[in-house]
């Protein structure tokens, strides 16, 4: 049969719907029931990764280190997890500690373009001889020769699987496939694929990834994720049974995690709201999501023309300034208008 | 009226913007242009707009140390090491534009008289020289700056192999001019990159935690130091003023570049040479003064 | 450096010192100029001269050209210090300054890191290129020149078979890849060796190396072997993305050092030679090899995570048949003493 590899981003995709409040109850609790599934992965952090607690994109409640130490104590089968951009961490400030952690696999993101600000942290983390993959985010923004130039570049530095990123959730089927496929065609390392659910695409485009021959799937338990949340974990591991794909995950057991992350650490279930959709047409980074609500409150702007505004400038993930920045702009122009 | 003789030492995109800048200058000459390679885009520059070059690195100094008042060094950190100390025996005054950390660090709207008698001068980095003097007036002007955290926004264009290999460098040189010019107890530095089409201008907001904020203080403050910096960055524009929203003080500058050698939208690099030279002319001018 | 280190590196060239007194005689009394002198390559061929100056009264003279020369100064100080090496900093993409007695000349200039090529390929693709040719300019200049050996890279061929490769086997590379800028440029390397050759009558060699594993090999390399050897020596389980079947080979460093010199001083000019190993060996018996040597108790971890089933081995039939060349290091003693190297170091 063949094999899916889901790596689990609740603790820390799930981390932009709750403003990066996760507490330690928390993380133990999801993390043991995790472990119990049998999770090959499970990610903590903060929603944008390791050192990125911000007043730009938030401030998590728990700082790194209390993250990685609760979890590791909870994890006996799972693997460790990190997300961890360039640009946001450094080496000396943020990785080398995360290691005295115990942190197995160590995800290096940049945007889709830019895969050679992720050299040295790929480097230093196979040096040290833990797991390390590339991530390409807001995928949407490249073509595929893009990506697989991009891909290239980090499959050189050392890493072991190029995950693509739908972080804005505006892809369709055909997207995933064509881009995918000719990864997968192309890399001598396993692709993987994460989705968020703006289009009401999460599931769908996980199974096109797989069919195109991803390898590696990220879900979040009951689809804890900014906006419209992720790829619905748990509904991921019956659908690849079903396919015929075997993730060695017990769904049972996946169900109570995914039942703890409702009951106990949820706001509110992730769906796909008006706000929500049109960040994924708008191809924003569906991070954005609690940041563009506060700031259309702040200065009374509808946060959907906020989305549109910031799609035309082509933001990237980490340009969470811009949005004041727009707020402002489209509040001056309504002033404009009323006089 | 006579002007004070610079040597430039590097002949890549930094180097050959600031010859376009000296020659521009009331105060300043370009007497030696150096590199490494005659053939190269920079060194040709320079030869078609009149100016005396030199292949020889820093050798060409050495054999002629009275050639120059003053060296911009826009080589590397590990080759800015070794000019330092032969620039120091020569009693040459360095502005150092590389990584090197050698001298002290120099904002010119915030410490430009102290740092004209030291004879190696760290212009730190580009996003510093944006974010660092708006750090600096919320610490003059808040009581109990807890945290300040600069961001930066560059076009991907405006970056080279070299800005991206050492980003955490970068980030960490500029959390430590935060910390030092502003006093502030804690301080972070996030730099994105983005390749959108057009290339974006350079953008940078800081934001900071304070326990009580005094806005007017600080609006006044920042207008200032707007007006400061314009006088050696005339694009410096303050696009968000200081706000207070969500627990937190937030402002954003862009800064577009002059367009000399570099594109107009390495505004980042290009605020870093506008500093170099301001510090340059202020040591001319007090170079001239003694000199009557 | 640490006397028990250079002692495993004499101990290295005084084995082959027979057969080099013996294929070697042409460089005795003689100045090499070697560009890249104090990279891997070029350290190796310093310490079998040196050696041979020592035991054997060679009496060859070394120059030594890097752009950074004071690093090694403090990374080999027996080398640097000593009356029959000169080193000298200069940069090969700009003119060189070869003194007029040198005979004989190594063009080894350029990384061989992977991460570098795709990172800054502008300039990855500008020294190669750029570099050779003067280099080459340089070398078709000189008075006494006997020969010129221009290192290219066993990567030139491409994707191949699983067949051993031979120096006629035409390559077949993708050139439109960021991955290609490295191959693609020492092609063009070796074609411009080609031209020099045909328009100048410069007598020059090529030498295409393939994977070596010995003493100064760096372990921050992203390459499946160092990354094995790293990983034994932190006791961390060594991974395999793939299913482990692809085969490579291996040559120990004191083979390879000879293997150079003898091709310099006895290769056809205007033809190329392969330098490597032609005992192939699966990854995956490499890694367990490693853990073994190394008494590590972690796992090899097989991933199984593509079908890669490539092969990557040089037919040495060419050297061995016209140069009288062969390998005197198997893999296992490769491994064994790269052990005891990398030990010592920590």
């Amino acid at each position: 049969m063949k094999k899916v590899i889901i790596s689990d981003a609740t603790l820390r995709d799930g981390s932009h719907a709750i403003s990066h409040q996760l507490t330690k109850a928390q993380i133990t609790k999801y993390a043991q029931a995790a472990d119990k599934a049998g999770l090959p992965i499970v990610e903590v952090g903060h929603g944008n990764g390791l050192g990125a607690s911000s007043l730009q994109v938030g401030l998590s409640l728990l700082d790194d280190r209390e993250m990685l130490e609760t979890a590791r104590a909870s994890l006996t089968r799972s693997k460790l997890g990190i997300h961890i951009i360039p640009g946001f961490a450094t080496i000396n400030n943020d990785l080398k500690f995360a290691f005295d952690y115990g942190v197995d696999v160590v995800r290096v993101a940049s945007h889709c373009t830019e895969a050679d600000i992720t050299e040295r942290h790929i480097s230093y983390t196979r040096e040290q001889g833990r797991e390390a993959y590339g991530v390409l985010m807001m995928s949407h923004m490249a073509s595929r020769e893009v990506l697989l130039d991009e891909g290239l570049k980090m499959q050189s530095y050392g890493a072991e699987a190029l995950i693509i990123m739908d972080s804005a959730g505006a892809y369709l089927p055909t997207d995933v496939q064509d881009r995918i496929s000719h990864l997968v065609a192309n890399l001598n390392i396993p692709v993987g694929f994460h989705a968020h659910n703006n289009l009401g695409m999460g599931i769908a485009n996980s199974i096109t990834a797989v069919e195109a021959g991803a390898q590696i799937i990220d879900g979040a338990s009951r689809g804890f994720g900014a906006g419209a949340g992720n790829a619905q974990l748990e509904v991921l591991v019956a659908v690849f049974e079903k396919l015929g794909f075997s993730t060695g995950i017990d769904l049972y057991k996946m169900l109570d995690a995914a039942d703890i992350v409702e009951k106990e650490i949820m706001q509110s279930t992730p769906c796909v709201t008006s706000v929500s959709l049109v960040s994924g047409l708008s191809g924003v980074f569906s991070g954005f999501a609690k940041h563009v609500s506060l700031a259309a409150k702040e200065y009374g702007v509808d946060p959907r023309d906020i989305f549109f505004e910031l799609g035309r400038r082509k933001v990237v993930g980490g340009q969470e300034d811009k949005i004041v920045e727009v707020a402002l702009e489209l509040r001056e122009k309504t002033e404009a208008r009323t006089k | 009226m006579s002007k004070i003789k610079v040597a430039i030492l590097g002949s890549g995109n930094i180097g050959t913007d600031l010859l376009y800048k000296v020659l521009r200058s009331e105060y300043l000459e370009c007497s030696l242009f150096i590199g490494r390679n005659l053939s190269s885009k920079g060194m040709s520059r320079a030869v078609s707009l009149g100016v005396p070059v030199s292949d020889q690195g820093i050798q060409a100094i050495q054999n002629r140390p009275d050639c120059c008042d003053i060296v911009f060094d826009c080589t590397s950190a590990m080759s800015h090491k070794i000019h330092a100390a032969i620039l120091n025996d020569l009693n040459i005054t360095a502005i150092d534009l590389t990584p090197a950390k050698l001298g002290p660090f120099c904002i010119p709207a915030i410490n430009l008289d102290a740092c004209k008698s030291d004879k190696n001068i760290n212009m730190i980095t580009c996003g510093g020289q944006a974010s660092i003097p708006l750090a600096h007036v919320i610490g003059q002007t808040q009581k109990e700056v807890d945290y300040i955290e600069v961001v930066s926004t560059i076009a991907s264009k405006s970056a080279g192999p070299a800005t991206r290999l050492n980003l955490d460098e970068y980030i960490e040189t500029t959390e430590k001019g935060v910390k030092m010019f502003s006093g502030c107890k804690r301080s972070k530095a996030i730099l994105n990159l983005n390749p959108a089409e057009p290339c974006i201008d350079m953008q940078t907001t800081v934001y900071a935690q304070v326990r009580k904020p005094d806005m007017e203080a600080l609006k006044k403050g920042v207008d200032e130091m707007v007006a400061k910096i314009q006088k050696y960055v005339p694009s410096y524009l303050l696009v968000v003023p200081p706000t207070y929203e969500n627990n937190r003080i937030i402002m954003t500058v862009r800064v577009k570049g002059l367009g000399d050698f570099l594109p107009s939208y390495a505004g980042n690099l290009d605020i870093i040479n506008c500093a170099a030279i301001a510090v340059a002319e202020e040591y001319a001018k007090s170079l001239l003064e003694k000199r009557g | 450096m640490r006397s028990h280190l250079t002692d495993l590196i004499r101990r290295d060239c005084e084995e082959i010192c027979p057969s080099a007194v013996t294929l070697l005689q042409e460089i005795k009394n003689q100045k090499l100029y070697i560009t890249g002198g104090t990279g891997f390559v070029g350290t190796w061929i310093a310490e079998l001269v040196t050696c041979l100056n020592d035991k054997h009264g060679f009496n060859t003279g070394l120059v030594l050209v890097a752009r950074d020369t004071d690093s090694f100064r403090e990374r080999a100080p027996h080398i640097a210090s000593r009356k029959d090496i000169q080193l000298v900093s200069a940069d090969v993409r700009r003119t060189l300054e070869i003194p007029d007695d040198v005979s004989y000349l190594l063009h080894l200039a350029a990384s061989p890191d992977n991460r570098q090529h795709v990172s800054n390929p502008i300039v990855t693709m500008e020294t190669i290129t750029g570099g050779t040719g003067n280099v080459l300019d340089s070398a078709s200049k000189l008075a006494s020149l006997k020969k010129i050996l221009v290192a290219s890279s066993g990567q030139v061929y491409g994707k191949q078979g699983n067949a051993k490769i031979s120096e006629n086997m035409p390559g077949t590379l993708n050139s439109n890849s960021i991955t290609s800028v490295y191959p693609e440029a020492k092609r063009y390397a070796e074609t411009l060796c080609c031209a020099y050759w045909s328009s100048c009558k410069l007598p020059v060699v090529i030498a295409r190396p393939f994977s070596f594993i010995g003493p100064y090999q760096g372990l921050d390399k992203p390459w499946a072997i160092n990354n094995f050897i790293r990983d034994a020596l932190m006791d961390n389980p060594v991974r395999i993305i793939g299913n482990g079947m692809p085969v490579r080979s291996y040559m120990y460093p004191s083979d390879m050092a000879l293997w150079f010199l003898r091709i310099l001083t006895s290769g056809t000019a205007g033809l190329a030679y392969n330098v490597g190993s032609p005992s192939g060996i699966s990854l995956k018996d490499v890694a367990e090899k490693v853990m073994q040597y190394f008494g590590a108790a972690a796992d090899v971890i097989i991933k199984n995570m593509n079908d890669d089933f490539s092969a990557f081995v040089p037919d040495d039939t060419f050297c061995r048949e016209s140069l009288n060349l062969s390998v005197t290091v198997p893999i296992d003693t490769a491994l064994r003493r790269s052990l005891e190297w990398y030990r010592s170091l920590e």
